[in-house]
């Protein structure tokens, strides 16, 4: 597929400026400071803030990891993969969230009517739920577009835009492969990080961000092997048309039966 | 019979004999009247057939609707058990309980159903082996739909997200067998010519006495008269039979 882009991150170049991180809440109109509701909290660590929420929906992980060799400080842009195999897309029952354009996993704010089911069927847990009123169900879905509006039109996201440090790019996907793997050799042979992959090759069908990573997945708190949720094609593939069988034979048995005894019972000998 | 015509005016006398309390009616309807929009908000979530009404605003009020019906699905039984504990234990006990009859009763509706041949029937309590598996699948599913939903409705954000899923999916397969169930009672309670009576017993509480003595022989008569007879019926027919072959 050609058509296809992806976003490249390199986190050997990363520096944890998070420059994306407010690029991303000033283009798509995103709260930061709010006094009173978001307050920056001293937790004792440079992530701020601590998880992904409605209203960040890229940040900067900090992991600390150590092989015994040298000790590494890692910067993780985290965010929605946009998988191939989406899981998300699939349990969404209002195609709020779909396959878009440049293989995009777009977002419809208008369309969500805040099931919640994305945020729960997410190998990566990314999809976060505004709740706006937990008795009566009232939420909304918020997630990574990609700048859908930007990219569609030619630019790059918002936070590839800002990016001081080249640490990341936006771009046809196996020209982004490409760069990956040049900069992963690049990594392995001269700049002694014998341990160098790319992550979202091949996961999920293929992942919409390719990272080069300079540790091993799991240091990045990245699942090694992500999958699609097996109770989703569960629900998906074998529920939803077994239900839909299940319900239509017994109703059309029904009618047959009716029709039969129709036929059969004279109703002048049953009280 | 108990349809006697009395002299040349043709005038029925049926002795009715009551089957259901208020409070059993009551809650039938209840049950009824809250499960309907339930399984019709619950089934637009569940497939993507209705998607343009699940979308946006609409989407939302249907989910709040949905919560809505599902309290008062869930306090009817509750309530039940507060005013009358007792003869909900009765309930439980009488449709959990399932005998050998039962297999000749299955094997004998199909072509009573159909064929309105009801000779073959073994003796049944106050409620037959279809009404008892269809009050079995009622309890259990509003059991499940229950824990289920509150776990959905409460718990998520809280409880880890392979308890979400699980619980999805126990909801979607009660709600596909609720709702078979449904169409099949739905079906025999109202559309079926032969069982005209069971509306009648659900709005006033009454069945006429020769439906109790035909369908529900354990009831009226009791269990160990009922069984007797049953033999004698049996005994009976085997005699009849070469005769019948004969013909």
């Amino acid at each position: 597929m050609t058509d296809r882009y992806a976003m490249y991150i390199d986190t050997s170049k990363c520096m944890a400026c998070r420059g994306c991180q407010v690029a991303c809440k000033q283009w798509n109109d995103l709260q930061g400071y709010v006094p009173g509701v978001r307050e920056t909290v001293n937790t004792g660590t440079y992530e701020n803030p601590l998880r992904l929420d409605p209203q960040t929906w890229t940040r900067i992980k900090f992991r600390e990891y150590d092989d015994g060799e040298r000790f590494q400080w890692l910067f993780l842009k985290e965010g929605c993969m946009h998988c191939a195999e989406a899981a998300c897309v699939d349990v969404c029952p209002t195609r709020a969230l779909k396959h878009g354009p440049h293989g995009i996993t777009t977002y419809e704010r208008d369309l969500c009517n805040g099931c919640g089911y994305c945020s729960q069927f997410c190998p990566f847990h990314v999809p976060q739920l505004e709740v706006i009123n937990r008795l009566t169900g009232e939420a909304k879905n918020s997630k990574c577009t990609f700048c859908q509006d930007r990219t569609t039109n030619g630019l790059n996201p918002a936070c590839v835009k800002t990016c001081p440090a080249g640490a990341l790019d936006w771009g046809d996907r196996n020209a982004i492969l490409d760069k990956a793997k040049a900069r992963v050799e690049l990594l392995k042979t001269e700049w002694g990080f014998p341990k160098a992959n790319i992550y979202g090759e091949t996961q999920l069908g293929g992942l919409g961000r390719i990272y080069v990573l300079t540790a091993p997945p799991s240091a990045y708190d990245l699942p090694e092997k992500p999958s699609y949720p097996v109770s989703a094609t569960l629900w998906q593939k074998i529920l939803q048309p077994v239900g839909g069988v299940v319900l239509t034979v017994t109703t059309l048995g029904a009618f047959v039966v009716y029709l039969a005894s129709r036929r059969h019972i004279e109703m002048e000998k049953v009280e | 019979m108990s349809v006697k015509i009395k002299g040349t005016s043709g005038t029925f006398q049926i002795r009715w004999i009551p089957k259901y309390t208020f409070l059993e009616r009551l809650g039938h309807w209840v049950h009824a009247a809250a499960y309907i929009p339930l399984a019709i908000t619950g089934f637009m979530l569940f497939a993507p057939w209705f998607e343009p009404l699940t979308q946006g605003s609409a989407g939302q009020t249907y989910r709040f609707l949905h919560r809505i019906f599902s309290i008062a699905l869930g306090i009817m039984p509750i309530v039940y058990a507060v005013l009358q504990p007792r003869r909900l234990w009765m309930h439980l006990r009488e449709n959990f309980r399932f005998t050998r009859e039962d297999i000749g009763w299955l094997k004998a509706a199909i072509p009573y159903y159909i064929l309105g041949r009801h000779v073959e029937m073994p003796p049944q309590p106050r409620f037959n082996t279809g009404e008892r598996l269809n009050a079995v699948t009622i309890i259990i599913g509003t059991v499940l739909f229950g824990v289920t939903g509150l776990l959905m409705w409460f718990g998520r954000g809280y409880i880890p997200t392979w308890m979400y899923r699980l619980a999805v999916i126990i909801h979607d397969l009660t709600a596909i067998v609720t709702f078979a169930m449904f169409i099949v009672h739905f079906f025999l309670a109202v559309v079926h010519p032969l069982m005209w009576q069971s509306l009648v017993s659900m709005r006033y509480g009454v069945v006429s006495e020769s439906y109790a003595r035909e369908h529900h022989a354990m009831w009226y008569y009791g269990e160990k008269r009922a069984r007797e007879m049953w033999e004698k019926h049996k005994a009976e027919k085997e005699e009849q039979q070469p005769a019948e072959q004969e013909r």
